[in-house]
């Protein structure tokens, strides 16, 4: 046995004891870091003296000689990962709904009844019923007229806020190219996992465990399950990495059930690729006649596209494509679409029936008949009348005399504007519009019509609030069950700050001892006699 | 489990944010008054309250309606009325100038009477308001009795009918009529009546001014016909005037009911919040500050 195994041994744990230490400072240092997890040094004791073998000198028995350092390790569990992202992707996928529909809501709010739809339609239709009471009175006319040219003014402003909305949504998106918008963060996101990828995959093989890159890396991977549902996959860096070392990050993108799409968006070997030659979203818009809707959305690696199917997928991205709008077939689906198209039909009939009623009706100059009264913005001839260019004949505007509210040329005869006013109130059916069927199914009058609009938004609005805050509270509760394991309890770095202190002053202490024990046989032996 | 300072931050922050939201949603049905700001926050609730309103709203306007169609007729009776008491006059007049005791230029002299008496009534069957012929159907700009004067002096008067009624809607696919037929009352021979006693008084032809007491009882009959008919009519508009206040009122009290926020619910839901509110920031304050820090030396 040596003369200073104590010596060393006392030195080895001074060292230990000082690596705990730092370990400690590391994770107080970083108690507020955005996905840090603590660190822990994993203490080994020291293979024993002597060690088996053929020359080893006889002993009693093996004897400690310390403790060592084995590896900084960070606590966490990939389980709860696993479950997080996967709530991620819904949570982000209704609040992304969540906000484009109550911006839908915002637009369309007829909670307090002061503005809205159904007050100017029920305005006008009171200006008609006053009108057809005072049929010889101009200024009734003209109070009608304006009336009916609020209601068009309502259906224009509504269809061009929400394409505005969907304007936003689409810059939100992103550009065809995949650069901007949500499309770019994940491509910027890729890119940098990527990069982690390749720092991890250089230092692993050298027995390290780079605690801080896999943090770093793990964040940006819970991102991207933000915009995208994926599974993570883990492959060995390298034969020579530790056991517990991560490994390189496969991400694949997964469908709403968490199923692989078959579609990978990162592999192992792609950290030997340069940022442009990695997989990239891409965006496809559709063109006008389609209300430019996302026709596709494909992941472009090395030329070779693939279309990850838009409704397949979960996430940011979908709630943002379904609030703006999709093809499907030939069909836009989508809850603004949706919206408008519904609103263009609402316009579309009101006016059909209006015109048509108008049209048979004569004008306070006893001769004017078959006048539109709603007309499709720029051209007066044929366009079709959308909620968007849906407006009043300029030629009654010009002249209300001609508003037809008669039935005969008497001046006193307002029997028209009546008929006029029940268009509003009562069931269309499809005489009133020159069609087989009626227009908003059997019984449904414009306002009924327009009830259900409002009715199917709050329905959607609602439940996706309500989603909102359901998967909140389970995304809390995984996030709490995460932390409980990762996060840094500075009571616990407290205790062991306090436990590795001791342990240094008690190592220190027993190299006092052996610093004794050598004096006493160097400085105090020998002497016998003198 | 494992709980962290972090933990309990992010947990108190997330309970205080929600708490803020209950604050909020409270206040705001304090301030507007709605139980529901926007349509998600109850859908059924606010689709009700858009059929109410739109019933309301259809409800106010019949009743302007019906006080167009008042107007109409208060009118039309109390025109009715002046007919009546002028043809009961031209029936004293034609009494009193039957008397044998009357010379003929006493009979001349109430011949004049007559004669404005007859021009009061061409006044009164065309009668305007609000610039409206009342009793000439739909024909509103036209009068009823257009009146030519010869050039031998002599009235010729003639009626141009409009039977059309003037219809208007008191309640949902209800139509009351709302104007008199001034044909039945001025048309047929309601003038060739007054002009035979006018013609006769100046002709001093007794035996026609009495067989013309009775002619002119055939016009107040007519008139009194029509006035019956209409005062059926007013009384309808009565009713339906009293049903249209109900419907009004019953729609407001139904609207409220379903939007407008209970006060004292919400202020008690208020300040329950606000305890608890006040309750979770000092607990969080005081489990916040204290680490094992503050208790080593």
């Amino acid at each position: 046995m040596s003369t200073f195994h104590g010596l060393e041994m006392a030195k080895q744990a001074l060292f230990t004891q000082q690596m705990g230490l730092y370990t400690t400072g590391h994770n107080i240092s970083n108690v507020n870091t955005a996905g840090y997890s603590r660190q822990r040094v994993n203490f080994e004791t020291l293979s024993p003296y002597p060690s088996a073998s053929r020359n080893s000198p006889v002993m009693p028995g093996q004897i400690g000689q310390g403790v060592k350092a084995g590896t900084v390790q960070r606590i966490r569990d990939s389980f709860y990962d696993h479950q997080y992202r996967t709530q991620n992707s819904q949570t982000s996928y209704w609040q992304t709904r969540t906000d484009a529909l109550g911006r839908m809501e915002g637009l369309m709010n007829e909670a307090d009844g002061t503005d809205g739809f159904n007050k100017t339609l029920m305005d006008f239709f009171k200006s008609l019923e006053g009108l057809s009471t005072n049929p010889e009175n101009i200024g009734a006319r003209q109070a009608a007229i304006q009336q009916g040219v609020t209601v068009a003014g309502t259906f224009n402003h509504t269809a061009n806020s929400l394409e505005n909305v969907r304007k936003d949504l689409q810059t939100q998106i992103g550009k065809n190219d995949g650069t901007t918008g949500k499309l770019g963060d994940a491509n910027s996101l890729l890119r940098q996992i990527n990069a982690l990828n390749k720092q991890i995959g250089e230092v692993e093989p050298h027995g390290y465990l780079p605690n801080d890159l896999y943090d770093q890396r793990d964040r940006l991977i819970d991102e991207l399950s933000s915009i995208v549902k994926i599974n993570v996959d883990y492959v060995s860096s390298g034969d020579s990495s530790l056991k517990i070392a991560d490994g390189i990050a496969v991400i694949k993108l997964a469908d709403e059930k968490g199923k692989d799409t078959g579609i990978t968006l990162l592999e192992a070997e792609d950290r030997k690729l340069s940022d442009s030659e990695l997989g990239q979203f891409k965006v496809e818009f559709a063109d006008d006649s389609k209300q430019n809707a996302v026709s596709k959305i494909n992941f472009v690696k090395q030329g070779t596209e693939k279309d990850i199917g838009i409704t397949n997928i979960e996430g940011s991205l979908k709630g943002l494509v379904e609030a703006y709008g999709y093809l499907d077939g030939d069909d836009v689906l989508g809850d603004i679409p949706s919206t408008i198209a519904k609103l263009d039909k609402l316009a579309e009939n009101f006016a059909k029936a209006f015109n048509k009623i108008h049209g048979s009706g004569i004008g306070f100059d006893g001769i004017t008949t078959g006048l539109d009264f709603f007309t499709s913005g720029k051209d007066n001839t044929n366009g079709k009348i959308t909620a968007g260019n849906m407006t009043v004949n300029k030629e009654l505007r010009d002249h209300p005399e001609k508003l037809a509210v008669s039935t005969d040329k008497t001046a006193g005869n307002g029997d028209n504007a009546k008929a006029l006013a029940g268009i509003i109130k009562k069931s269309l059916t499809g005489a009133d519009v020159d069609s087989n069927e009626p227009p908003f199914g059997e019984g449904v009058s414009v306002l009924g019509y327009f009830q259900q609009i409002i009715s199917k938004m709050a329905v959607d609005t609602q439940e996706a609030r309500s989603n909102v805050a359901n998967y909140g509270v389970l995304q809390q509760q995984i996030q709490n069950d995460r932390l409980s394991v990762s996060a840094v309890s500075l009571d616990e770095e407290m205790t062991n700050l306090l436990k590795f202190q001791h342990a240094y002053n008690a190592s220190a202490r027993s190299l006092t001892a052996m610093d004794e024990l050598l004096d006493k046989i160097i400085n105090s032996m020998g002497l016998v006699g003198r | 489990m494992r709980i962290t300072q972090g933990m309990m931050s992010n947990n108190m922050l997330t309970n205080l944010t929600k708490s803020y939201a209950s604050l909020n949603k409270y206040m705001d049905q304090l301030n507007t008054g709605k139980k529901i700001n926007k349509p998600s926050d109850d859908p059924f609730v606010a689709i009700k309250s858009l059929d109410y309103r739109s019933q309301l709203a259809q409800v106010e306007q019949y009743k302007s309606n019906a006080s167009e169609v008042h107007l109409w007729m208060d009118n039309s009776d109390e025109a009715l009325n002046s007919a009546t008491s002028a043809l009961q006059r031209l029936q004293d007049l034609a009494r009193l100038a039957a008397n044998d005791t009357n010379s003929e230029s006493e009979r001349k002299n109430i011949a004049e009477e007559a004669k404005q008496i007859r021009d009061d009534l061409i006044s009164v069957a065309n009668m305007k308001v609000n610039d409206r012929y009342i009793f000439n159907g739909t024909d509103t700009k036209n009068p009823l009795v257009e009146t030519n004067t010869d050039v031998n002096g002599e009235l010729t008067i003639e009626i141009n009918e409009n039977q059309k009624p003037v219809n208007i809607n008191i309640s949902e696919n209800i139509e009351l009529q709302a104007n008199v037929d001034g044909g039945k009352v001025f048309g047929g021979k309601f003038f060739e009546n007054i002009n035979k006693l006018v013609n006769a008084l100046e002709d001093d032809d007794q035996a026609v001014i009495s067989e013309s007491i009775d002619t002119i009882q055939e016009n107040v009959d007519a008139v009194i016909n029509e006035r019956a008919s209409l005062g059926a009519r007013m009384n309808r508009l009565d009713l339906v005037e009293n049903r249209l206040s109900n419907q009004e009122n019953s729609a407001k009290n139904i609207m409220s009911k379903n939007e407008n926020v209970d006060i004292e619910v919400a202020i008690t839901n208020l300040l329950t919040q606000e305890t608890m509110h006040r309750a979770a920031l000092s607990a969080g304050a005081r489990i916040m500050q204290p680490t094992l820090v503050d208790f080593l030396r």
